[in-house]
């Protein structure tokens, strides 16, 4: 049933999106039916040859930023959820930091870190960053402290605590942050290679954009935004292995 | 060697908490000897210090002054080979299974996996939690959770076990069910119990011996031995008589806590 409605809707929406496009000046807005031409000359490497070269630079940049992301996250996370001083005193300065729109730092991520690969992944990691932190600090303050103490009466020591107890306590939260730390990962690159680069995704989108490909661009948006949604499936599958207890 | 009438062994112990309208004394003074085998009950008043007197048996507490030591040895902290302990909250894993749950304590004492699952899965049917193995926390009644807690236990298969008010946040009904399941469990493995509750009818039906504590700070008002046998029956004159007498120490007690 939600799968017939969810095919309903997308019809409908193709449908519109049709309509709209036909009337609409074909510079500025193209109809499905001419994103499927354009889709298959990308796909089979007519338009742009060197897709699958940018495709694969775009994810590694990717790979890197959420890696960097998720290492500094915890770390800087358990450091701040465990030390009740250094987390009283750094805990509101990193949430304000968090509220602060990312993107006003790309100007000078560019500037430290030159157009190519190293300022994307630079980008990328500073979204992952931040939820991936607070993540852990929320999943601290989650966990309830008198399972701490049967496992303490049961002879754990604090290793043990951390890995048998904190942890898979604190799983839902940390999973949900990791989570949304590689959805921000990827709109950090791709964005990234948007506002300045010569090779990723990005700066395919910007080229066919820039000449008014306006074919060719829906379709590198379709294909980016595959990528997008295989990470969130593959991370949504992690998800539900790790919280099997909690269905 | 230890002689069996001093299995546990509680020196002039004194606890003070720090609290914010200043430094308040739990326990002050307390002795208590625990002999092998018994089912001894510390009963009294709410605040009185009968947890933080458990959790120094346990070694989650460390006492001001005085010892507290089990088979002679002094307790620095906790023993899993010694001593296990229930609480209030049965403060199940949620993400582990019964059966898991269950291991916990075989688990991180390091026993290999195929040897504590076996230990776990005979456990269940006494606990009646057979047909559970597989199931989660969140899927159990209150009373199931609580004998899932009391199987992980007695899954280490210590000498003494700690009971913190175990029944304490169940229907009475249930509650009667769990002290008769209970006394089964102990009269079959002949452990030492310490167990905590506010239940006159609780510690009446179970216990060798019943400590009667003070409202705070917590000091032992008066120890009262009970060589009756077991099924006992709440109407039995002994037990009306030990009844009448040990309310009237509690009840002086409890109402010095509420002035």
């Amino acid at each position: 049933m939600t799968l017939l409605a969810r095919a309903g809707l997308f019809l409908v929406l193709l449908g519109l999106w049709e309509a709209v496009g036909r009337a609409s000046n074909p510079l500025l807005a193209v109809p499905p039916s001419a994103v499927l031409p354009a889709l298959r000359d990308l796909l089979l490497l007519r338009s742009y040859p060197d897709l699958p070269a940018n495709v694969l630079l775009t994810v590694r940049e990717i790979a890197m930023a959420y890696a960097l992301a998720v290492v500094a996250g915890l770390a800087c996370g358990f450091a701040l959820g465990f030390n009740r001083l250094i987390g009283r005193a750094w805990g509101p300065m990193i949430a304000a930091l968090y509220a602060v729109p990312a993107v006003v730092w790309y100007p000078s991520l560019m500037l430290f870190f030159g157009l190519d690969a190293a300022s994307k992944i630079a980008f990328g990691f500073l979204l992952g960053f931040f939820p991936v932190t607070l993540a852990v600090l929320a999943g601290i303050r989650q966990v309830n402290p008198h399972l701490v103490t049967v496992a303490r009466a049961y002879g754990a020591g604090p290793l043990t605590v951390f890995g048998r107890v904190m942890v898979p306590a604190m799983l839902f939260t940390l999973v949900g942050g990791l989570r949304t730390a590689l959805a921000l990962a990827v709109v950090g690159v791709i964005v990234g290679e948007i506002l300045g680069s010569k090779r990723g995704m990005g700066a395919l989108i910007n080229h066919a954009y820039g000449l008014l490909r306006t074919a060719d661009y829906v379709a590198l948006v379709l294909v980016t935004l595959a990528l997008v949604v295989g990470s969130d499936v593959v991370a949504s599958l992690a998800e539900r292995r790790a919280l099997k207890w909690s269905e | 060697m230890t002689a069996p009438d001093r299995l546990i062994a509680v020196e002039r112990v004194t606890k003070r908490y720090a609290t914010s309208s200043g430094p308040v004394e739990a326990l002050h003074d307390v002795s208590l000897t625990v002999g092998e085998g018994e089912f001894c009950t510390l009963i009294g008043p709410s605040g009185c210090g009968k947890s933080t007197l458990l959790g120094m048996l346990g070694g989650l507490v460390h006492p001001d002054s005085g010892r507290v030591l089990v088979d002679a040895r002094p307790v620095t902290g906790p023993d899993p080979r010694r001593v296990a302990t229930v609480f209030q909250d049965p403060g199940l894993f949620p993400w582990r299974t019964v059966l898991e749950n269950v291991e916990f304590g075989l688990e991180l004492g390091g026993s290999a996996a195929a040897r504590r699952r076996a230990i776990a899965t005979e456990l269940l049917p006494p606990l009646g939690l057979k047909g559970f193995a597989e199931k989660y926390p969140r899927e159990l009644s209150g009373g199931m959770k609580q004998r899932v807690a009391i199987g992980r236990a007695l899954a280490i298969d210590t000498k003494i076990l700690l009971m913190d008010e175990p029944f304490g946040a169940l229907d009475e009904q249930t509650r009667v069910l769990m002290g008769e399941w209970l006394l089964d469990i102990w009269r079959r493995t002949r452990k030492t119990v310490i167990f905590v509750t506010h239940s006159l009818h609780e510690a009446l039906f179970l216990s060798t011996r019943i400590a009667v504590m003070t409202a705070r700070p917590g000091r032992i008002k008066s120890v009262l031995d009970l060589p009756l046998d077991y099924p006992r029956s709440m109407e039995s004159p002994e037990l009306v008589a030990l009844r009448a007498k040990l309310w009237g120490e509690i009840r002086e007690e409890s109402l010095r806590a509420m002035q």
